[in-house]
């Protein structure tokens, strides 16, 4: 790792009035290296990297291209000198082809502006034969896969001479396999020698793909080592402190869980079938129990759970509540008997973002919040409190519009709604995508707490990870159909990753 | 911080605070015109003010509502038009004064209703349900009463809705103000008032915590159907004619205007009735204070766009 320093930043800091949220900081991308940063939500990781795209001027410090010293705050000159960055969300044309969007606003022109559509061509299939990556350079991105949608931005990068690519959170949304596919990507990059910085909340990403790391808290860097040096607990530790990694590990979870339930269970499904998504599904969950299904994207979790809770239709098959057979035809009828559903994207089905906390919180109880015709203020303001002290929501100001919390506490607002149901069966659909490890960790000793309390608890989760910390029972996925259920305890993480590869092998 | 008082209202934890540029406008606007028309400040002119403003603050308030779901109704004028004509026809054809106040305000709740239905349960796009129904039941009105005035006499009852006065404060004004503080009452104390702004901001989000949304959405256009309904039958009483003809000249835009005015977001979520009567109030005055100046109608017209397109922008600027 002795190789040549493509960007440095030296002492960078910034300040917003009478906050630091970046102390004095030196972050150094070597030319072969992946740098993996990570940190809880608010540590200072997206301003640094606002910092080195030039989305934000620091405060104070330098930024040093090539040993070049580069302006701050200027985004085009940042790319122009080979410093890009792929965001989470797509920036990409959806109805425009691979080629269309690689060169998009700089193509070459001739005379009358013309288009050198053969010229691109070249450069583009160029690019791809020197790193290694195989695109079809006419097919449309929104026919792509997340993954593929992911190396056109890739290759958009490379084509302007990028040097160091900044990566956030790349594999947010990404299945098993297609991260896999990313990182051989990455690798391919490694060897020829373009820096790279990956941001990620995934440790175990980190861990595989890294060369080193640099661990960020509270505004300043606390570690900044060979990834060699560390392991995962460690890196937690750095990251939350002790006492939320033990959560976060699922250390807790070992002790606490209970024996396997018996006698009828919280919520039986038999032979759940819907044309084109799910395939004689059954499924038992019981009360006091988490029980995770797993497996890759597309595998109609989502659909299927959905379906349980009247959002989403079903063709045949049966579902016993507590023994007592029930069809719901809506959301509605399914919170009535005491469903409640964590919806997989907040902000699309989850929250009212404008809404300020309080409202969201009792969104799905507002029934229990009346006087006659009256809505009860009062005692939907001491709900917002008890469930903001009992998350530990933060900032903890009920009257806070949801938008403008972090990722984590929006995500502990959607929890807080359906805790506040206090439901026979709890559904979770992808319940920390996009979440720290911090929040995570207390959101995982929620559910365990809920458990504790009797609840039956029925995850969809396609972090591993994830269901290895708070499962006590796994069901895997595949295409439709349940494969295999296993306690947790007789499992490891191999054994899934081959459940789910297994049919579609 | 406007957003998190306005976020409150609604079920009344805080105490509205009414900050902004609309009420200063509207003072900045009144003492302009009292400093260049004392007779502006006249208890006659300011009731004139009121009286003028109720057709158009009765539809607003009820649109309100309407477009804090994301949506809009542009049947107002006709459905106005029409029901006028319905209860004075009604009338005229021996009808009683309840009968005929039913039919035509029924008649507006059907429209709405219809609209609702579309929009809601269809899934059509509001902008094109409301302009299609603009124009059937424009159309049906010149079918069943032709472009003439029809008159209205001898029904002193029916005249005192549009020209009676109560306690010094004319009856049309009465129900304006009742109407206005009916759906601010809704807004700010009832669960319908979080529900409106909560089907606006993400009606999927609304739909899957158990809320009857589309219900909700087509009884919300029920409503401004009925409030253009009720104000129709105040129009026909006040000028004691009913015509398929009036309502026309954008009455659905100043009724729009008023509600964008008072800061209601047409791409739905908030909103809030108390500012839309607000916005009621700075049109109504701006009206009255040109047509005191002695503005020809046409600069009017020109200078009322500029204004409203003004307010807009700086409201912009401010968020």
């Amino acid at each position: 790792m002795s190789g040549l320093a493509l960007l440095e930043g030296r002492a960078l800091s910034k300040v917003y009035g009478l906050s630091t949220v970046l102390h004095p900081t030196d972050v150094v991308v070597v030319a072969g290296e992946v740098r993996g940063l990570v940190g809880s939500n608010g540590a200072g990781k997206s301003t640094l990297m606002k910092i080195l795209t030039g989305a934000i001027a620091p405060t104070s410090g330098h930024i040093l291209i090539n040993g070049e010293i580069a302006s701050p705050g200027r985004p085009l000159e940042m790319l122009r000198r080979g410093v890009a960055c792929i965001y989470q969300h797509s920036n990409l044309v959806a109805e425009m082809s691979v080629l269309d969007n690689i060169y998009i606003g700089r193509q070459p022109t001739r005379r009358l502006g013309l288009i050198q559509r053969k010229l691109l061509r070249e450069q583009a299939q160029a690019l791809l034969a020197r790193h290694g990556m195989d695109l079809d350079l006419d097919a449309h991105v929104s026919t792509l896969s997340t993954v593929r949608q992911k190396e056109v931005e890739i290759l958009k990068a490379l084509a302007l001479d990028a040097r160091v690519l900044l990566m956030d959170e790349p594999t947010a949304w990404l299945s098993v396999a297609d991260v896999a596919r990313l990182h051989s990507t990455i690798d391919g990059l490694r060897a020829r020698g373009v820096g790279i910085i990956y941001v990620s909340h995934v440790l175990d990403e980190v861990f595989a793909i890294c060369d080193t790391v640099t661990v960020m808290r509270d505004g300043s860097v606390v570690a900044d080592q060979p990834i060699a040096q560390l392991d995962r607990a460690r890196v937690i530790e750095l990251m939350v402190g002790k006492t939320l990694a033990t959560q976060a590990l699922g250390e807790a979870n070992g002790a606490a869980r209970s024996a396997p339930a018996a006698g009828v269970p919280r919520l039986r499904c038999r032979a759940l079938s819907k044309r084109g998504e799910f395939h004689e599904v059954s499924l038992d969950v019981h009360a006091g129990e988490i029980l995770c299904l797993t497996g890759l994207v597309g595998s109609k979790r989502s659909e299927l759970v959905q379906a349980i809770f009247g959002a989403n239709r079903f063709d045949s098959g049966t579902i016993e509540l507590e023994g007592v057979p029930v069809k719901f035809h809506s959301p509605r009828a399914a919170i009535a008997s005491g469903v409640g559903f964590v919806t997989e994207d907040r902000h699309r089905d989850g929250l009212m973002l404008d809404l300020s906390i309080a409202e969201n919180l009792v969104a799905a109880t507002l029934g229990r919040y009346r006087r006659g015709l009256l809505l009860a203020g009062e005692r939907i303001r001491a709900t917002a409190l008890r469930l903001i002290t009992a998350l530990n929501i933060q900032p903890p100001d009920f009257m806070k519009p949801v938008r403008l919390l972090s990722g984590g506490n929006q995500q502990k607002v959607l929890l807080g709604k359906w805790l506040d149901l206090q439901p026979r069966l709890l559904i979770l659909d992808e319940p920390t995508v996009g979440v720290d490890i911090g929040a995570k960790a207390e959101i995982y000793g929620l559910l365990r707490a809920a458990r504790d309390n009797g609840m039956a608890v029925l995850v969809v989760s396609s972090d591993l990870e994830e269901v290895m910390t708070i499962a006590d029972r796994i069901a895997v996925m595949v295409a439709g159909r349940v494969v295999r259920t296993r306690e947790t305890c007789e499992t490891k993480i191999v054994d899934l990753v081959r459940d789910m590869g297994a049919v579609s092998a | 911080m406007n957003m998190v008082v306005r976020a409150n209202e609604r079920w009344g934890v805080a105490s509205e605070r009414l900050g902004g540029a609309l009420p200063i406008a509207l003072v900045v606007l009144a003492v302009a015109l009292a400093v260049m028309q004392p007779a502006f400040l006249s208890v006659a002119n300011l009731i004139g003010i009121l009286r003028q403003v109720a057709l158009v603050g009765i539809m607003a308030a009820a649109m309100t509502f309407v477009i804090m779901t994301g949506g809009i109704d542009l049947s107002v004028g006709p459905v106005l038009a029409v029901a006028g004509l319905v209860a004075v026809l009604s009338l005229d054809g021996g009808a009683a004064l309840p009968v005929a106040l039913l039919l035509a305000l029924l008649l507006g709740l059907a429209v709405g209703l219809l609209n609702g239905c579309l929009i809601a349960f269809l899934r059509l796009p509001p902008i094109i349900v409301t302009l299609s129904m603009l124009s059937i039941v424009r159309g049906s009105g010149l079918l069943v009463g032709g472009p003439d005035l029809h008159g209205v006499r001898g029904q002193p009852a029916f005249s005192f809705i549009g020209t009676g006065s109560v306690i010094g404060l004319p009856f049309s004004v009465w129900l304006f103000l009742g109407v206005a503080a009916a759906l601010l009452f809704a807004q700010r104390r009832t669960p319908l008032g979080l529900l409106v702004a909560a089907i606006g901001d993400n009606e999927r989000a609304a739909w899957l915590s158990g809320h009857r949304t589309r219900l909700t959405t087509m009884w919300l256009y029920g409503l401004c159907g009925f409030c253009a309904a009720l104000a129709g039958v105040i129009q026909a009483s006040q000028v004691h004619t009913g015509s398929a003809t009036y309502g026309e000249f954008g009455t659905e835009l100043d009724v729009i205007a008023a509600v964008v005015l008072g800061g209601t977001q047409l791409a739905g979520g908030k909103g809030s009735i108390a500012r839309t009567v607000l916005g009621v109030l700075f049109l109504g005055t701006l009206n009255n204070g040109m047509n005191i100046l002695n503005v020809p109608i046409d600069i009017q017209l020109i200078a009322k766009g500029v204004i409203i397109a003004a307010a807009l922008g700086l409201g912009q600027l401010r968020s």
